[in-house]
């Protein structure tokens, strides 16, 4: 789709939903930069880093990628990155 | 959905999509095996993992999603006909793709200083190629972003932003790996 051609972008609208997404990104980054001070079990600690990764990844996916136009597309996307966070995890729990 | 309407659905240009694609199958696969070979050495790794900067890490992954922000609102500002307003995001967003650049160059200066180089282990050849690889696509990135805040056309930004957010994309996903997965 022709995003110069969607009514939608002619307003103020994109800018807030993206300081919306750059918000939560900033807030996961601290989240993962705090999480490596608690000393949970290593196990642990791996597998949130993952998730936050993936919850970051699908933000900037759906956001400043504009998959969040083509769910389908995005809904592709995120399958195949947490098959591919899983694959990460346990290769690190082996 | 027919498969025309799928393609027509990806926003902006089908090459940038199939570039993204290819290039997050190459990290993607250099990730993976970087985790596979760990599985030989893991105290090797965990050991060698202990030596890296991960707080100059964690501020680069700041840096690199604030220049996200700033291309993804250049192109929104274009489409509404903000050129100047665009053309300065365009620009912040690339200086700070230079910011975090600094800070990388200052990580493998640290670690030439005490005398780590690909050789010292297995884990430094990935760390290297994945993180260097990264940083060429990010000085790529950097041109690209003041190519499309010089030739302005919305489509042109839309392309340079997209590069950049996969970018963006690569490095969330890299950084967990690489520098936390102990």
């Amino acid at each position: 789709m022709d995003q110069s051609l969607n009514p939608e972008n002619t307003s103020a609208r994109p800018t807030r939903r993206l300081t919306l997404a750059w918000a939560t990104l900033i807030a996961l980054s601290l989240g993962a930069a705090v999480l490596t001070l608690l000393m949970l079990p290593a196990k642990v600690t791996g597998g949130v880093m993952l998730l936050l990764a993936l919850l970051k990844a699908r933000i900037i996916l759906a956001q400043y990628l504009e998959l969040a136009h083509a769910p389908d597309w995005l809904r592709g996307f995120t399958f195949v990155l947490v098959l591919f966070a899983l694959t990460l995890f346990g290769l690190f729990l082996i | 959905m027919s498969d025309a309407s799928a393609i027509d659905d990806l926003p902006g240009e089908l090459m940038m999509w199939v570039l993204i694609v290819s290039e997050l199958l190459v990290f993607g696969g250099g990730l993976l095996a970087f985790m596979a070979v760990r599985l030989t050495d893991p105290i090797g790794f965990a050991e060698a993992q202990s030596h890296l900067y991960r707080t100059g890490a964690a501020l680069n992954t700041v840096v690199l999603v604030s220049s996200g922000f700033l291309a993804a609102c250049a192109l929104a500002w274009r489409r509404t006909g903000a050129r100047l307003k665009a053309r300065l995001a365009l620009v912040a967003a690339a200086a700070l793709g230079v910011v975090f650049l600094i800070i990388k160059g200052a990580e493998y200066a640290g670690k030439a200083e005490v005398g780590i180089s690909y050789e010292t282990h297995p884990f430094f050849m990935f760390y290297y190629l994945l993180t260097g690889f990264h940083a060429a696509h990010v000085l790529a990135g950097v041109f690209l972003l003041l190519l499309v805040a010089w030739r302005d056309q919305p489509r042109n930004i839309e392309a340079g932003a997209q590069f950049w957010h996969m970018v963006d994309l690569v490095w969330v996903l890299l950084f967990p790996v690489v520098y936390l997965l102990a």
